[in-house]
């Protein structure tokens, strides 16, 4: 699988490394107008982008019906892709974490609480839209993949509201917001894991030429 | 083991096409072409026999082995039409990814094999040649120590040079008696220089599977009008063909029928033309 992960790092290397810088510098440029924190929801999401950019390398270059030929299974090419989703949201995640240390120990007011709920907020949606999407690019051509791609993180805000709402039937998400979010959180790890198991049967059966 | 690669009543069924009960073998330490004109299941049964694509029927069995795991994979080297590889990714950085795939990746005969084909190892590979491409995935299926080569179409669309240099290769590949090498290709002229058996697919289905050498030393064509053609005993035509003025009647024993014919014109066979009197022909 590290083969897998080199070369995709390799083609998505110049779009992560624009990426960081951008979160660097808009963290900071934020930092006038509203809670730096808030970047935390920008940040997975952009990061993971560069997974789309290797999976239409991988459709126009045919490497997808190389690597089929190379000893590695189908189902540990389809979890790199996965683990490499992960990677970018955390790297994202970690990127926007700069900006918003170095202003704090400038005094700015960034609490634990703000970075809690707007992390678990990025990183839910970024699960889910994965979780749609990433399936999908093995299910469509690239140009439908990059539709759905698209529409995921739209999907992915929808379905956020949505637990949100659920979660406030149960007990009232205003003054326990962290905790409904913490809930949204752990819901999207367990449809993220289980859009890996169909990712899995789907490029299983999938014929590759 | 004595086979380096069988198939046997491979079957994949699509709505314009099917491949029909494909058999075939490769025996260990030889060169197996496999000839058919475009479309005539060759990529397809290379295809079904990775697992690119699901078989409905049949036994595949690789390097001893009907599971296609990860050890085999290991040892199969396969190249196909074009390079496949990442464009962006040049020689050098290839060789940082395909170390950490295959266990027995060999670094200092894949560079060697970089200047053996003058390859420049940081230019990318978007900026090589269809020829270069070509040659770079070559370097990568020699350089895990495959014990089996299975090329598709790979020497299609090269200049006869850089051909002729690949063929050569292949040829000391095979040097080592563990060593085989399937090459499907419908240039058939390449196949007559370097392969010991020739298996034709026609419309999915194995029409033969012979040794190189029956076919170019014993099939021959009978070139004659057409009351010649009418006085042939039709039973021993495997195939014929009318063109223009002259009919042409592909034998599987040119000696026996010149004998038997001795006004008749009775030329050695190419595979190029049994493969053309099996497809345009009537039998």
């Amino acid at each position: 699988m590290k083969g897998i992960l080199v070369k995709d790092l390799y083609i998505a290397r110049s779009n992560i490394l624009v990426t960081i810088v951008s979160l660097v510098v808009l963290g900071f440029g934020l930092s006038f107008l509203l809670e730096t924190s808030a970047l935390l929801v920008l940040a997975p999401v952009a990061s993971t982008t560069a997974v789309f950019i290797s999976i239409t390398s991988d459709a126009a270059s045919k490497w997808n019906k190389n690597v089929i030929t190379m000893p590695l299974s189908r189902s540990r090419i389809i979890g790199e892709k996965f683990l490499f989703y992960i990677l970018l949201a955390l790297l994202g995640m970690l990127t926007a974490l700069i900006p918003c240390i170095i202003l704090a120990c400038f005094g700015l007011d960034i609490t634990p609480h703000s970075l809690c709920l707007y992390g678990s907020m990025g990183i839910s949606s970024c699960l889910l839209a994965g979780g749609i999407s990433l399936p999908c690019a093995y299910l469509f051509d690239p140009e439908k993949s990059q539709i759905v791609f698209m529409m995921s993180f739209m999907a992915s805000t929808g379905i956020i509201a949505g637990l949100v709402l659920l979660t406030n039937l149960l007990f009232p998400v205003k003054e326990n917001i962290l905790l409904a979010f913490y809930i949204v959180l752990i819901i999207s790890v367990i449809w993220f894991f289980i859009s890996y198991r169909i990712a899995v049967r789907i490029y299983g059966k999938r014929d590759i030429t | 083991m004595t086979n380096a690669f069988m198939v046997s009543g491979l079957t994949k069924n699509y709505k314009d096409f099917a491949l029909d009960h494909v058999s075939f073998t490769v025996p260990r330490g030889s060169i197996v072409g496999l000839i058919g004109e475009n479309g005539a299941g060759k990529s397809t049964t290379i295809n079904a026999a990775l697992g690119l694509i699901q078989k409905e029927d049949g036994v595949v069995s690789i390097l001893g082995r009907e599971e296609l795991d990860g050890d085999v994979k290991e040892q199969i080297g396969v190249v196909f039409d074009g390079s496949n590889y990442p464009e962006i990714l040049s020689p050098k950085k290839l060789n940082q990814v395909m170390k950490n795939i295959y266990r027995t990746w060999d670094e200092q005969t894949y560079f060697n094999l970089l200047r053996r084909f003058s390859l420049p190892a940081h230019k990318q590979i978007k900026q090589f040649s269809r020829g270069m491409k070509m040659k770079l995935a070559i370097s990568v299926a020699f350089s895990h120590h495959s014990r089996l080569l299975i090329l598709d179409e790979a020497t299609s669309g090269l200049d006869p040079v850089v051909r002729d240099d690949i063929l050569d290769m292949l040829l000391d590949f095979v040097q080592d008696k563990e060593h085989s090498i399937l090459v499907s290709s419908h240039i058939t002229s390449d196949l007559e220089k370097i392969a010991d058996d020739i298996v034709f697919i026609h419309e999915g289905k194995v029409v033969f599977e012979k040794p190189k050498e029956e076919l170019t030393e014993r099939y021959g064509i009978i070139k004659c009008g057409g009351a010649q053609f009418d006085a042939l005993d039709q039973s021993e035509a495997i195939a014929y063909r009318k063109t223009g003025h002259e009919w042409q009647v592909l034998v599987s024993d040119r000696e026996k029928m010149q004998k038997k014919y001795p006004n008749a014109l009775v030329l050695p066979a190419t595979i190029d033309e049994i493969m053309l009197l099996y497809v345009k022909g009537e039998q």
